[in-house]
């Protein structure tokens, strides 16, 4: 498996950090080391689980990929699902009308970077704001209820003190995201395309379409986080999206994957997801306001990166 | 007129026949849209955006980029209206702007250069941090109630009819094009944009350079924050959220290359004329404002899928031609 030793002593510090942040919060506030906070803080992981998966698979193709639309694509995806069952869908069909407009979204971007060759930075920003505004205007920014009951289980039950969608959908994706990585040969081409772009091509492997595979799916898992936004809250929130950008891209580089993509893995995006989590909830859990979880969630993403020069200093000497 | 495009450039020539066309459209929906209040605001919406806008023209030439533009806006604008609050002369409250805009600026690229992050995921981070200081830096809430001294100086007119604004522009504008075209600093920097690799291998002092070009857009934005001031006195919790979008859509609009090695200037001034009409426009016509970072938002990638269009149009024309 591509890791390299720079992945590895990422992980480890990622571990100690994570360590250091329960250890630092059970100490200031013991009550924050019961069981209890660990069902809450899983229950607030899976949307920025499932979306970091999503980010951490285009940044791993390479090519400068970036997806900056997540958390649009989430807001958009829970209102259109929730519109279209209120204007007389199916309400069974909601977890497909979900999932499917956030595929619809991604594969855009995916055509936009690909086809069009449109620098990823620069299409993912704008549809960001496409997408999010759409979300904004359609519902004058006020919550869109009616989420049919029995969904909601789904959204709010524990299964021994685990959510049930973090059992039932963030563990088997992430599993089965490491088995592929890790086990097929589509995996080693994500890799390969990630790593060297030219000698991928050389060796036939079909770059483009991999590359839109990568958005649709970070799309398709956009609106898996939709839907689950949907059965835990009862409504469709048009800003349920907001800062999963910056969230996702901390998570994905805290969790060992290069920026320039073709080296790191899943397991430590979700590592990486849960101590952020755990960090935030932290904060608000000493009261904190919430507005400087955006700062320190910003700082840990430059920080990640500034980590990257350690291993290149040391080589030069 | 081939002597005419040479000396506009096609682009700039193609977006002032869409700004006119846009006028056009807009006139024949509202007739409201060429009264001589509607067109002074809407010249007067322009002005931050003019400002930023070269920050953005000058860091997307050098292959740079920062979505941070907004939030330096108005860190800078909490900062003149505070001393303002606390009784300053209002040219020591005004000086202040730059100033802050050069600091943050000069974070943000130490940042990006020495930390060798790629700078769209460096001030993303940032703006998380920014955002943070905003929020801090306000305490809460609105900075209102500001003393209209600034307002008097930089909000007004020179014989009763050009506005400071547009004279303060004016001049900004004239020494970037010096800069650009005349000096070795211009030289230097769209070689960045054209390849940095190659650039360095020339012997150009490129971290000082990129550090030096993020540190002027920080202080084009504290400028631009002092004409915000003197305008609307009061600084918001969310201010500057859609800055970015609008500068880089207006910038990319301009002909400005997003992969660098090439700016035009008149086209950014005309791309930030078109997108400021067309909101106007659209405000106008009854469209909530809420649409208006999708309207720019599907600009700026119309913008670019019919720039790659075409080029690949062209492409093919030329193959078909050697072959």
């Amino acid at each position: 498996m591509p890791q390299t030793t720079a992945t590895h002593r990422k992980l480890i510090l990622l571990a100690l950090l994570f360590a250091a942040i329960v250890a630092g919060f059970s100490l200031y506030a013991p009550r924050f080391a019961q069981a209890n906070i660990a069902t809450s803080i899983l229950q607030f992981s899976t949307l920025l689980a499932l979306v970091s998966l999503g980010q951490g698979l285009v940044v791993l193709s390479g090519g400068a990929g970036i997806d900056l639309s997540v958390g649009g694509t989430v807001s958009l995806s829970a209102v259109l699902a929730m519109m279209a069952v209120r204007a007389g869908a199916p309400p069974a069909l909601l977890p497909v009308l979900a999932i499917g407009c956030g595929l619809l979204l991604g594969l855009v971007n995916g055509v936009v970077v690909t086809r069009f060759g449109i620098l990823p930075l620069i299409a993912t920003l704008s549809t960001y704001f496409i997408y999010a505004g759409t979300a904004m205007a359609l519902t004058n920014g006020a919550p869109i209820p009616g989420v049919p009951a029995w969904l909601l289980p789904f959204g709010r039950g524990t299964v021994g003190g685990i959510p049930v969608h973090f059992l039932t959908v963030v563990v088997p994706m992430f599993l089965l995201a490491a088995g592929l990585l890790a086990f097929t040969a589509w995996g080693r081409w994500v890799y390969a395309l990630g790593f060297n772009e030219r000698s991928a091509r050389l060796v036939g492997i079909p770059v483009d379409r991999m590359r839109l595979l990568a958005y649709a799916l970070a799309g398709a898992l956009a609106g898996a986080a939709a839907l689950v936004s949907l059965a835990w809250l009862g409504s469709a929130r048009p800003n349920i999206g907001v800062n999963l950008e910056l969230e996702s891209l901390a998570a994905v580089l805290l969790g060992g994957i290069a920026i320039t993509g073709g080296v790191g893995g899943v397991l430590g995006v979700l590592l990486a997801v849960v101590m952020i989590v755990t960090l935030k909830s932290g904060l608000q859990f000493v009261n904190v306001a919430t507005i400087w979880q955006v700062g320190v969630v910003g700082l840990l993403l430059i920080l990640s990166l500034l980590l990257d020069l350690l291993p290149a200093r040391t080589r030069l000497r | 007129m081939p002597s005419a495009f040479r000396i506009v450039g096609q682009r700039e020539l193609a977006l002032l026949l869409l700004c006119l066309a846009a006028g056009v459209v807009f006139v024949a929906l509202s007739p409201a849209y060429l009264s001589a209040g509607n067109v002074a605001a809407v010249l007067r919406n322009c002005v931050e955006l003019m400002l930023v806008g070269l920050g953005i023209t000058l860091l997307l030439a050098m292959g740079g980029i920062d979505v941070t533009v907004g939030l330096v806006l108005g860190l800078a604008a909490i900062a003149i209206g505070r001393l303002l609050l606390a009784g300053f002369d209002p040219w020591v409250a005004a000086a202040a702007g730059p100033l802050v805009g050069l600091a943050i600026g000069l974070i943000t690229g130490a940042v990006v250069v020495f930390g060798r992050i790629p700078a769209i995921v460096a001030t993303i981070g940032l703006l998380g941090v920014y955002r943070t200081a905003v929020f801090v830096a306000l305490g809460g809430q609105w900075l209102s109630g500001l003393p209209p001294t600034l307002s008097a100086i930089f909000a007004g007119q020179i014989f009763g009819i050009v506005p400071v604004s547009y004279l303060v522009i004016g001049a900004i504008y004239a020494v970037a094009w010096a800069a650009l075209r005349k000096t070795p600093f211009g030289l230097h920097l769209l070689a960045i944009g054209n390849n940095e690799e190659r650039a360095r291998l020339a012997g150009i002092a490129v971290k000082q350079v990129r550090l030096g070009v993020y540190a002027v857009s920080g202080a084009l934005c504290g400028i631009a924050a002092i004409f915000y001031i003197s305008t609307y006195r009061n600084v918001e919790m969310t201010v500057g959220s859609t800055l970015a979008l609008d500068a880089i859509a207006a910038v990319v609009l301009g002909g400005t290359n997003i992969l660098g090695g090439r700016a035009s200037l008149l086209g950014t001034v005309f791309g930030v004329l078109l997108i400021r009409m067309l909101q106007n426009g659209f405000t106008l016509i009854g469209l909530p404002s809420l649409w208006q970072p999708v309207v720019t938002g599907a600009l700026l990638i119309g913008a670019l899928l019919i720039e790659r269009g075409l080029g690949r149009d062209v492409l093919r024309r030329v193959t078909l031609r050697a072959a």
